[in-house]
């Protein structure tokens, strides 16, 4: 089954033309990726348009070699200049910059490219190996652990809030609200048109993706008129060699850091909202940890790049594995993929592995093919960044803006898109000028129309609300979403208040009581040891407290 | 006795566009059919942010005034130094509009390479030499996109009646 399905994706995929547009996509990923200010999802985003016309399988595929490609060109800028081109390269820069600085830029440039190498392909066979057994428990799933499943993703709209929990949610709420504007999908009732016919239609779901994001930050770039004429960054010539060999085998010698950072970079990813932005630190702060040398690191040291490369790269591997088993976005680039394939009429749930399995193991074979690609485009990329970086922003911003016109167009071929692309450049401006993080409005968006259908699904079987409570894996995921909503909170207050060290013993309380009802041997069995293991840390807990009061 | 602070502003506003938009609600028309109501999960949607509405404006009144973040006044002079401030994105916005108001008349070549050499000079200066520069690159740039999309991807961009015209 493996060998035919991967057979099917090498037919799938395996093409030149697929080729050639993984190839671009990779190359415009590194690229953007390299630049201060360009994240990775604008780059997804803005690939979009291009694989309307393509075959679902070739479009994912292109968009992969951009997300690779953009998370392996964060380290460029980051170890060059000293500024991260992305979030998910901070910490490669707090050692790749010392190094190149003092005379190795090109082994610290080889140390990134080959961390990043090794990190992905470790979490592109955790990918294939893990994901369609995730998907098997998928199977599994009524239409109320279904809805249950997306509410919990929603919830995650907490998580991705950062400073103001409020604020977060409420954002969230509004991608829900902006998605049910027009004909709904269920009944083809119209809401919310107030007569007029641009509304009776709704948003289309990329002019408000690119407007929210796209358009949004490029206001906020060039909204100060001295850094918008100003160049990318200020690197002038560079001629360096990327020394491939010295620092592959230095990745290799440091194997354990490297399957360590990767394991972290690919468990964040599995984790919803959690991504390489944060996995590369993490990974960094325990490779400091583990390391016999710790006084080492910031000055220059090897580990210190190996860590948050492999680390960031293979997060894009975990949050993979979320969107592919279980249908739900870990984060803002994967949102944007499941944006994609409903675009293609592909419809992400955890069924979709078994339901189009060739087309779920060419977004594996993508994913492994991408971080080879990468590897290979680098020292090319190197050249074509030093050239982008001599480009002002404002300039880049003009043809961007005009670009993303032509490219919500071209979905549809409706001008009434551009407007709505146009409204939404607004409303994200605004709302990034608020305090409004824009992450949650896009999961919003994404989810709402799926939470609804399978809302309507489970009443149309039976209008019993109380199903959302007995039937195991919905239970399961009800209490998931309030511990979700309430992690923030915990992380907030974490080892200032009391409440937050019965957090985890609590979860593990409540979670063990639906993996008990769901039955059969192994799945009790996980109960009971999650009930063990709360009743152990409430008794740590206990003690804890009683030797801080002495 | 002081102003309300922006946050307070915000949810009274947020909390207006959610009144506004569950009396429209009740305008859904409802079918015989099914079980789930057309205006049901909207209004679940709005009753949800009604209540983190309602939240938020009780935070931002229960916070301390000198609990607040600062708030950006870099630009000063009020209204003025607002306009100061946000020149740019303004400007953009305004000839994004322009564009997309006089596309069914210049279509997408012309009205783009227009659009991004607007953009250019207004960000970018008004210095002659610029403006050569601005010209170039917009005229490449849109016809580089527009042959891309038109022959590349066989997308059939408007054309515009200036070319009818013609």
């Amino acid at each position: 089954m493996l060998f035919e399905n991967l057979l099917g994706a090498i037919n799938e995929i395996g093409n030149f033309q697929t080729l050639a547009f993984m190839v671009i996509g990779a190359t415009a990923g590194l690229i953007s990726g390299a630049i201060p200010g360009f994240t990775i999802a604008m780059a997804v985003v803005l690939t979009l348009p291009f694989t309307f016309g393509m075959p679902p399988a070739q479009g994912i595929a292109t968009m992969i070699g951009v997300f690779v490609g953009g998370l392996s060109g964060g380290l460029m800028s980051g170890i060059l200049t000293g500024i991260p081109g992305t979030p998910s390269s901070v910490a490669t820069t707090f050692d790749g910059f010392p190094m190149a600085r003092t005379g190795n830029p090109g082994l610290a440039l080889g140390l990134g490219v080959w961390a990043s190498f090794f990190g992905g392909v470790i979490s592109a066979v955790l990918l294939i190996a893990v994901a369609p057994q995730l998907a098997r428990v998928g199977l599994e799933f009524q239409p109320w652990d279904y809805f249950s499943l997306v509410f919990f993703a929603l919830t995650i709209t907490a998580s991705l809030a950062g400073q103001n929990l409020v604020k977060g949610l409420i954002a969230g709420a509004l991608g829900l609200l902006i998605a049910t504007f027009g004909e709904d999908d269920i009944n083809g009732v119209s809401r919310f048109d107030f007569g007029i016919e641009y509304l009776q239609e709704g948003f289309g779901f990329l002019p408000v993706l690119i407007g929210l994001f796209a358009f949004s930050r490029l206001m906020t770039d060039v909204r100060d008129p001295k850094t918008a004429t100003m160049a990318l960054t200020d690197m002038q010539e560079v001629s360096i060699r990327i020394e491939h060999r010295r620092a592959a085998l230095t990745v290799l010698k440091s194997w354990g850091n490297l399957l360590r950072s990767s394991l972290i970079g690919v468990f964040t990813g599995i984790l919803p909202a959690a991504g390489s932005s944060i996995s590369n630190v993490l990974a960094y702060d325990q490779a400091k940890k583990a390391s016999k040398t710790p006084e080492k690191f910031g000055s220059g040291f090897a580990d210190g790049i190996i860590a948050p490369e492999s680390a960031n790269n293979a997060t894009a591997g975990g949050s993979l594995i979320t969107m592919m088993a279980l249908g739900i976005p870990g984060d803002i680039i994967t949102a944007v993929m499941l944006g994609a394939l409903l675009i293609h009429d592909v419809i992400p749930s955890p069924s979709f592995i078994t339901e189009a399995p060739v087309l779920a193991y060419s977004i594996f074979l993508a994913f492994f093919i991408a971080n080879f690609l990468v590897l290979g485009l680098q020292s090319g990329a190197l050249k074509l960044f030093v050239l982008v970086t001599r480009v002002r922003m404002y300039v880049l911003a003009a043809i961007i803006l005009a670009y993303c016109g032509i490219g919500v167009f071209a979905l549809h071929n409706i001008v009434s898109d551009i407007w709505t692309l146009f409204i939404f450049g607004i409303v994200g401006y605004v709302l990034r000028n608020l305090g409004f993080p824009l992450a949650p409005v896009i999961l919003g968006v994404v989810l709402g129309p799926i939470a609804e259908k399978w809302l309507s699904r489970s009443l149309a079987i039976s209008t019993d609300v109380s199903m959302f409570f007995t039937q195991p894996w919905s239970l399961f995921f009800v209490i998931a979403s309030v511990f979700s909503l309430l992690f923030t909170l915990y992380q907030r207050d974490r080892g200032k208040k009391p409440w937050t060290r019965f957090y985890p013993p609590a979860l593990m309380l409540s979670l063990s009581l639906p993996i008990i009802m769901m039955g059969g041997v192994v799945r009790p069995v996980v109960g009971a040891g999650l009930i063990v293991a709360a009743l152990y840390l409430l008794y740590r807990t206990q003690q804890d407290g009683k030797a801080a009061e002495n | 006795m002081s102003l309300p602070n922006r946050d307070t502003i915000i949810a009274i506003v947020l909390l207006f566009f959610t009144g506004v938009l569950i009396w429209a609600s009740f305008d859904i028309r409802s079918p015989d059919y099914g079980i789930l109501a057309p205006s049901a999960w909207p209004r679940s949607v709005l009753a949800i942010l009604t209540v983190f509405g309602l939240i938020y404006l009780f935070q931002s009144l229960r916070t301390p005034q000198s609990q607040r973040p600062a708030e950006d006044t870099d630009a000063g002079g009020g209204l003025i130094g607002w306009f100061v401030r946000y020149r740019n994105p303004l400007w953009c916005y305004l000839i994004y509009f322009l564009f997309l108001a006089t596309l069914p008349f210049f279509g997408t070549l012309i009205g783009g390479i227009l659009l991004v050499f607007l953009l250019l000079s207004v960000l970018g200066g008004f210095a002659p030499k610029k403006l050569l520069l601005h010209g170039v690159i917009a005229s490449v740039s849109m016809g580089a996109m527009w042959a891309i999309f038109t022959f590349g991807l066989r997308v059939i961009l408007p054309r515009g009646s200036l070319f009818e015209v013609i």
